[in-house]
């Protein structure tokens, strides 16, 4: 029980402790343990807890193997991949003038060449999948329930077209002119009347004309209708806001999480 | 420790403070102070309602519909007789968010335990394998289910982030799990995981303060936990008065930062009409 | 009438596999096929362009590469063009990774721009220090000590060797900082540890979604700009005078995006029709 519980608690508290006023501290031995030491133990002990990983990973897979489990034929992949992977760093360099070590990153070594060939492609295969993924959600779940759901598609279609060269192109007459459209709309749906509607579409036309006349039609000018600067406005205000709210938030949360084990207040890494 | 001793345990630190701030300060970095001061009022103010809830003052915690829906999921995948995955995000131990998604998980898994689900952790680092599966093994043991643990039901993919995501995918595909549960730090993947995870139908909650990937969790899942939702996940779930005083003492702080900012604004503003010498951003940036 | 209400309900039901599909084909045609849209630097794009066009000739700038292949097609075009940008004015360049992969990604583009464009010597005009592990213990080594953590270069060359380091040994011995940033560690690490507390100035090139997250550090003048995503490093390009794969990739996300938006139009159509009928009966 004390190497379960009261020995861990304790290395928590003091080694917590000593890193967070280890920085209020001008003495160079805690100065060298806060800011480089104690990472870099981390980092050391995480490199070692990898040959955990990759023998449980391996474990399994040769179990899927063995047993023919479903899908058995896949493993067989990560297998290969993961022998090929250690015989590449450890084993065979594949260029005999290059020295161990630098082997990893230099030209006409197998590493390099399954770096630039294998791990480069798929990795940006994966990513891609992202612009897939962004269409299919996007199409799925903006829908204009309600006032705030509006707003934040109407912000999204914005900073969609606003950030890319056709928004930068598209002139703020154009969108002037899609809004009295859409002013069109909500006038017939609030007096659901013709002539109403009519007046304002072609009064909103005409004033929009008369105006794009006397300036020359400037293509981004009155720039609260040019799709570029609007995205810039959404951008630098009101996400601003919100992320430096929920930064707040999330700050406020990672400390009182700390503080909690740092007194030992929580105990639920423990199992407790 | 009664609450006497506590305000006599705070003064004394208070006085000892002083007395060495008044005596020169030897080995203090003074630039820092506004940020030291910040930490002890923070902390005292936490510790404060802590004890509060420990006293047994009732405090109230609003519900949180996605960790409401937690138990729900687990009912559900144990109705269907299909698995729980949860992914405890892609980071290492050292990310205070993999650390509450680990503490969230030892919760799930005494609901797996207790409803006899299958539970699959896949994890990305090997460090949260050992935290995660000592989470679990625990919650079983507590559960009286200690049978129905076993090790593998935590298990390493791959540290690389899309190699991860491809990994859970496959899991999600061949297994097609009832919950998708998403608690820790994520970055790209996200969206990967929790569109792959809709497209089989299950029901999908995430809890992150990787503030980027929350839109996409918003998108793609049934609830979503925002930032400190997240961190008082395990207040809520575990309803251990300590804990819930800390998110007490949380909104407490809030409210004085709140303050905070609204007097800067004044002071700044004042500052920057030259109604007052003081810069209260000078003051604030810590060095 | 009918038709077209039920073949749009039907759109709004359509399996994700066509929306994948036609994603896939409006990216791939403008690829082949440019568009060759004007492109306009936005205020943040120039707001960096102009901090790092100010600084004088011969100023020593750290590039630091928090990348991956797998965000490559956003960042690297942005490294790309920043690093023409600076060499063009004669700046000295060093390059550190927080990443592992950031350094083959900084490596290729050193040696196509430094080496091959420009023909500027390694150690003398650039060098490539590489990738360290520690995520922001380096940025903090690199603020307190840069020759603790860096002995060697990434060609195991000693540093007190190559004539460019001269003079440097800590993170303020630098004029100018450049993050290329794809996520953790990146451009938030370097603001808390090595921005802030010293003087240098920085701006950075992040992927789209990261530009949230980096946005509030841009507006308290803690970042002098941002290249937000493939877009800004089109900008970066556009006001270099060198086209590069930035620009290459504006028609076809440009495309993308005006496709997506038509989607969301789409399914709100349907969404109406539907809420609509389900009203009336």
């Amino acid at each position: 029980m004390l190497w379960k519980r009261q020995i861990p608690i304790l290395i928590v508290a003091v080694i917590g402790s000593l890193t967070l006023f280890g920085w209020f501290i001008d003495e160079p031995h805690i100065k060298a343990f806060v800011d480089d030491d104690a990472t870099q133990w981390y980092d050391i002990l995480a490199s070692f807890a990898i040959f955990l990983g990759g023998f449980n990973l391996l474990k399994l897979q040769l179990q899927k193997v063995l047993r023919k489990q479903a899908g058995w034929q896949y493993s067989l992949f990560a297998i290969g991949g993961f022998f090929f992977a250690v015989v590449a760093g450890f084993f065979y360099k594949g260029n005999p003038d290059v020295a161990w070590g630098t082997h990893v990153t230099a030209k006409g070594t197998l590493f390099k060449w399954m770096f630039t060939y294998m791990f480069a492609p798929m990795q940006a295969t994966m990513f891609a999948l992202l612009a897939f993924f962004v269409a299919s959600a996007s199409y799925r779940a903006f829908r204009i329930r309600n006032f705030e759901a509006t707003l934040l598609l109407v912000a999204g279609i914005i900073i969609m077209i606003g950030r890319v060269p056709l928004g930068s192109n598209i002139s703020s007459w154009f969108i002037m002119y899609l809004l009295v459209l859409v002013a069109g709309i909500a006038v017939n749906l609030i007096f659901k009347n013709k002539q109403y509607t009519l007046g304002a579409v072609a009064g909103g036309i005409a004033l929009v004309t008369a105006a794009g006349m006397s300036m020359g039609w400037p293509l981004d000018q009155p720039g609260i209708f040019y799709l570029p600067y609007l995205q810039e406005w959404i951008y630098k205000f009101p996400n601003v806001a919100g992320a430096r709210s929920i930064m707040i938030g999330i700050g406020l949360g990672i400390f009182a999480t700390s503080i909690r084990y740092i007194l030992g207040i929580e105990k639920s890494y423990i199992g407790e | 420790m009664n609450d006497r001793d506590f305000m006599i345990s705070a003064g004394g630190i208070s006085l000892a403070f002083l007395i060495y701030w008044f005596f020169g300060h030897p080995y203090f970095i003074t630039e820092r102070i506004v940020m030291f001061l910040a930490i002890m009022v923070f902390s005292g103010t936490l510790l404060f309602f802590i004890r509060k809830a420990r006293r047994g003052e009732e405090i109230f915690l609003r519900t949180i519909p996605g960790l409401k829906a937690v138990e729900e999921a687990v009912g559900r995948s144990t109705e269907m007789g299909k698995p729980v995955l949860y992914v405890p995000g892609i980071m290492d131990m050292d990310q205070v968010e993999t650390v509450a998604g680990v503490i969230v998980l030892g919760h799930v898994s005494k609901m797996t335990a207790r409803y006899e689900t299958t539970l699959n952790v896949p994890v990305s680092r090997a460090i949260v394998m050992k935290a995660a599966r000592e989470a679990c093994k625990e919650s079983y043991l507590m559960e009286g289910r200690p049978d129905m643990f076993h090790d593998d039901m935590v298990h390493y993919l791959t540290d690389e982030q899309f190699a991860y995501a491809a990994g859970v995918n496959g899991i999600m595909v061949r297994e097609k799990p009832a919950a998708c549960m998403y608690m820790g730090k994520f970055y790209a993947e996200s969206l990967i995981l929790a569109e792959t995870g809709n497209s089989i139908g299950a029901i999908q909650i995430a809890g992150t303060a990787s503030q980027a990937q929350i839109p996409f969790f918003v998108t793609a899942c049934d609830y979503t936990l925002i930032g400190e939702e997240f961190f008082a996940a395990s207040a809520y779930l575990s309803g251990r008065p300590e804990l819930i005083g800390g998110v007490k003492g949380q909104d407490m702080i809030k409210v004085f930062i709140i303050g905070l900012i609204l007097a800067g604004v004044v002071l700044r503003l004042m500052n920057d009409v030259g109604l007052i010498d003081f810069s209260i951003i000078n003051f604030l940036t810590v060095k | 009438m009918n038709f077209i209400i039920d073949l749009i309900l039907k759109l709004g039901k359509v399996d994700r596999r066509w929306i994948f599909l036609i994603i896939g084909v409006v990216v791939m045609i403008p690829l082949f096929y440019p568009l060759g849209l004007p492109i306009r630097a936005t205020a943040t794009t120039q707001q960096a362009y102009d901090a790092m066009d100010a600084l004088p000739k011969g100023s020593k700038v750290l590039v630091s590469c928090e990348y991956g292949p797998s965000t490559k097609p956003e960042i690297d075009p942005m490294v790309r063009a920043v690093l023409r940008h600076l060499f063009k004015n004669g700046h000295q360049i060093y390059v550190t990774c927080l990443w592992p992969d950031g350094q083959f990604l900084a490596e290729e583009a050193l040696d196509e721009i430094g080496g091959g464009e420009f023909g500027l010597t390694y150690g003398e005009d650039y060098v490539l220090l590489g990738f360290r592990p520690g995520n922001e213990a380096v940025v903090k080594g690199i603020v307190s000590d840069l020759r603790k953590l860096y002995t060697i270069d990434s060609r195991g060359t000693k540093v007190t060797e190559i004539p460019m380091m001269d003079g440097i040994h800590r993170f303020e011995d630098f004029d100018f900082l450049f993050s290329a940033s794809a996520g953790y560690p990146g451009t938030i690490e370097w603001v808390q540890y090595a921005v802030d507390p010293t003087d240098v100035q920085m701006s950075t090139g992040t992927t789209s979604i990261q530009v949230n997250e980096v946005m509030p550090y841009v507006a308290a003048g803690q970042v002098q700009g941002i290249l937000a995503g493939m877009p800004g490093a089109a900008e970066y390009e556009a006001l270099i005078g060198v086209p590069g794969i930035g620009t290459s990739g504006m028609d076809a996300q440009s495309i993308a995006h005006l496709v997506i938006v038509l989607f969301i139009v789409l399914g709100n159509i349907g969404y109406f029709i539907e809420r609509k009928r389900s009203k009336k009966y």
